[in-house]
């Protein structure tokens, strides 16, 4: 069952209107199959029909549903392992100070997800500088994710995939069937909802930002965009860690590459005067307003619904 | 690669071995800590050993520990495969020496992907 | 001595269990829509806990799907002939996981026993029945009870 050539087109071009990102021909199948859920839902057997509704009533709460839906990324603990390991054998050495300190430590983890990607970074810092106060923004343009990343509770499955066991025990506090992310682990991150396209409305100065598997959902001009912002957000010095198969191919010199075993990494040229990012013109059309979620430092630990055993 | 299966159920033994088959082990069993002892000592190291918790004669807290006293098998990687799922437990046989820890049930994925960490898995080239 | 653990926890143990080893997906194992159905022919499965809190979770099924279930676990085709041995200790292993995993959600009960097999279980003396959850496996009713000893101590 394929999508209308006209649905799809609507539906791309809400999504590039809202998110950035770029649909182009061939993604039907993506659109389809996250939409799937949403029309089921919504009484429909098939996506175009919801489409169709949707297109027609336009209720600001389907729109993000729909954007939602086409923005989730998949993600895993410690996913590719490699940038991990660069961080604290590669990133971290490179920062210390002179005096070989590291007092503090400020990271930017982009399209963060359901928030595996932040908690890897904490337990990674946690077990490589745990001297070092670290602040880590974690931010996405999707709610929904964001809301369950705050909670920092995963399943066996999802904490079985990725997560070596000595990392689980000491990291985590079992929860039911599940675990948690210890509470100081996620006193470290606070997750935002935030628009990649937008200015980053909390300040700047981060040492590393992770911007893993994002840009490929962009176009060109979209991702230079993006990356001008990136680099203004970064202290000279710092260090961008892309997705696996991604490189900064056809963007300026602000960024010098970074050696390292299967991981795409870049430092932001570190002579501050060498530094004028360029802010490309990028007119997107207006961006629905975002909130804030609750950090995780203000999130509190659900428990479990539990029903007392009673004699019967 | 070689492993061994360690778990006094039958049907246990099979799925985990099915499943080590499936990623290119060739396989062994024991129904007890002590028959997986002999049988280290018999044929010699391997590389994986997959622990059941609770066996009679020898349970898999003692297996894990007499393997890791043993300087000859200092290279077998052991992973607890259990129903024991509390954190305290887990805790325990990571002391012991336990270098992996999968709770029942588990997904022939989930298994994999404990090996993968460990790296026994014969990388796979993907197109 | 109150044992907190809810129903839907058990049923999510049950999803699980029956996901990852016997359906090698998810969505046939569900909640029994209604009253608990009586079951025909019954076996059951169970393992008894130990601890500061003693008890027992007991699998029952008919005995025609308790050879399914054996089926399923040990990779046999639908048509095999399941030996009294291989059912015991499948049907047997399936009690000990579901068990294992109720136990966890229970700290007061350290230690689980051997799964035991048979057409009736025996009484556990001063034990109250805390949890039943009637569950559909492909439309066949399996049941999943839990069974508490009030005053410490185990056997």
């Amino acid at each position: 069952m394929s999508l209308a050539p006209d649905a799809f087109a609507y539906v791309a071009e809400l999504v590039a209107r809202r998110a950035g990102i770029n649909l182009d021909a061939g993604k039907e199948y993506l659109v389809e199959s996250r939409l799937q859920p949403l029309a089921q839902r919504a009484g429909h057997t098939r996506v175009d029909t919801y489409v169709r509704e949707l297109r027609t009533g336009e209720r600001e709460a389907d729109v993000r549903a729909v954007v939602d839906a086409l923005t989730t990324n998949e993600t895993s603990f410690f996913r590719d392992g490699a940038p991990f390991r660069a961080l604290a054998e590669h990133v971290v050495p490179a920062l210390r100070g002179a005096d070989g300190t590291l007092p503090r430590l400020r990271v930017w983890s982009a399209a963060c997800s359901t928030g595996q990607e932040p908690y890897s970074i904490a337990m990674t810092l946690a077990d490589a500088v745990p001297d070092t106060a670290v602040e880590i923004v974690a931010t996405d343009i999707n709610a929904t994710v964001l809301d369950r990343a705050s909670q920092g509770v995963y399943s066996r499955l999802e904490t079985n995939r990725g997560l070596p066991t000595p990392m689980l025990v000491r990291h985590f506090e079992a929860d039911g069937t599940g675990w948690r992310v210890r509470d100081h682990l996620r006193r470290q991150v606070t997750f935002l909802r935030h628009n990649l396209l937008d200015a980053p409305p909390f300040g700047g100065g981060f040492d590393v930002v992770f911007l893993r598997n994002v840009l490929i959902y962009f176009d060109l001009p979209v991702k230079q965009a993006v990356l001008d912002r990136v680099l203004a957000a970064m202290r000279p010095g710092g260090f961008l860690v892309l997705g696996a198969a991604e490189t900064t191919i056809g963007l300026d010199d602000g960024w010098e590459r970074v050696p390292v075993e299967r991981g795409a990494v870049y430092r932001a040229a570190a002579v501050p005067s060498l530094l004028t990012p360029t802010l490309r013109s990028f007119a997107p059309a207006p961006i629905a307003p975002l909130g804030v979620v609750p950090s995780a430092r203000v999130a509190a630990v659900p428990l479990s619904d539990s029903v007392r055993g009673e004699s019967r | 690669m070689r492993a061994l299966v360690v778990d006094d159920s039958r049907t246990m033994r099979r799925i985990v071995a099915n499943v080590l088959e499936g990623l290119g082990f060739s396989t062994t069993q024991a129904a007890d800590g002590q028959e997986a002892l002999d049988a280290l000592q018999q044929e010699g190291a391997v590389d994986l050993v997959t622990v059941d918790w609770n066996m009679p004669v020898m349970d898999g807290l003692e297996l894990v520990t007499h393997v890791r006293k043993n300087r000859e098998w200092r290279g077998v990687t052991l992973m607890m495969v259990t129903t024991e799922a509390e954190q305290s437990q887990i805790v325990r046989a990571l002391a012991a020496g336990a270098h992996e820890y999968l709770i029942k049930p588990f997904t022939a994925e989930e298994l994999r992907a404990k090996l993968d960490l460990l790296g026994l898995v014969p990388v796979e080239e993907t197109a | 001595m109150s044992t907190d653990v809810a129903t839907d926890q058990v049923l999510l143990i049950a999803r699980d269990v029956f996901a990852s080893m016997i359906d090698g997906e998810d969505g046939h194992l569900n909640a029994w829509e209604g009253e608990t159905p009586a079951v025909e022919e019954p076996v059951h499965a169970w393992v008894d806990l130990f601890g500061e809190l003693s008890g027992r979770a007991v699998l029952t099924t008919a005995t025609a799907t308790a050879h399914d279930l054996a089926r399923a676990l040990l990779g046999l085709p639908a048509d095999e002939e399941v030996s009294h041995e291989d059912l015991v200790d499948a049907f047997g292993e399936l009690a000990n996981v579901v068990g294992g995993n109720i136990k966890a959600l229970m700290p007061d009960a350290a230690k689980l026993g051997l799964p035991a097999v048979a057409d009736t279980v025996p009484l556990l003396e001063g034990a109250l029945r805390v949890q039943e959850l009637a569950l559909s496996w492909r439309g066949r009713p399996i049941v999943v009870e839990l069974w508490v000893l009030l005053t410490g101590g185990g056997q």
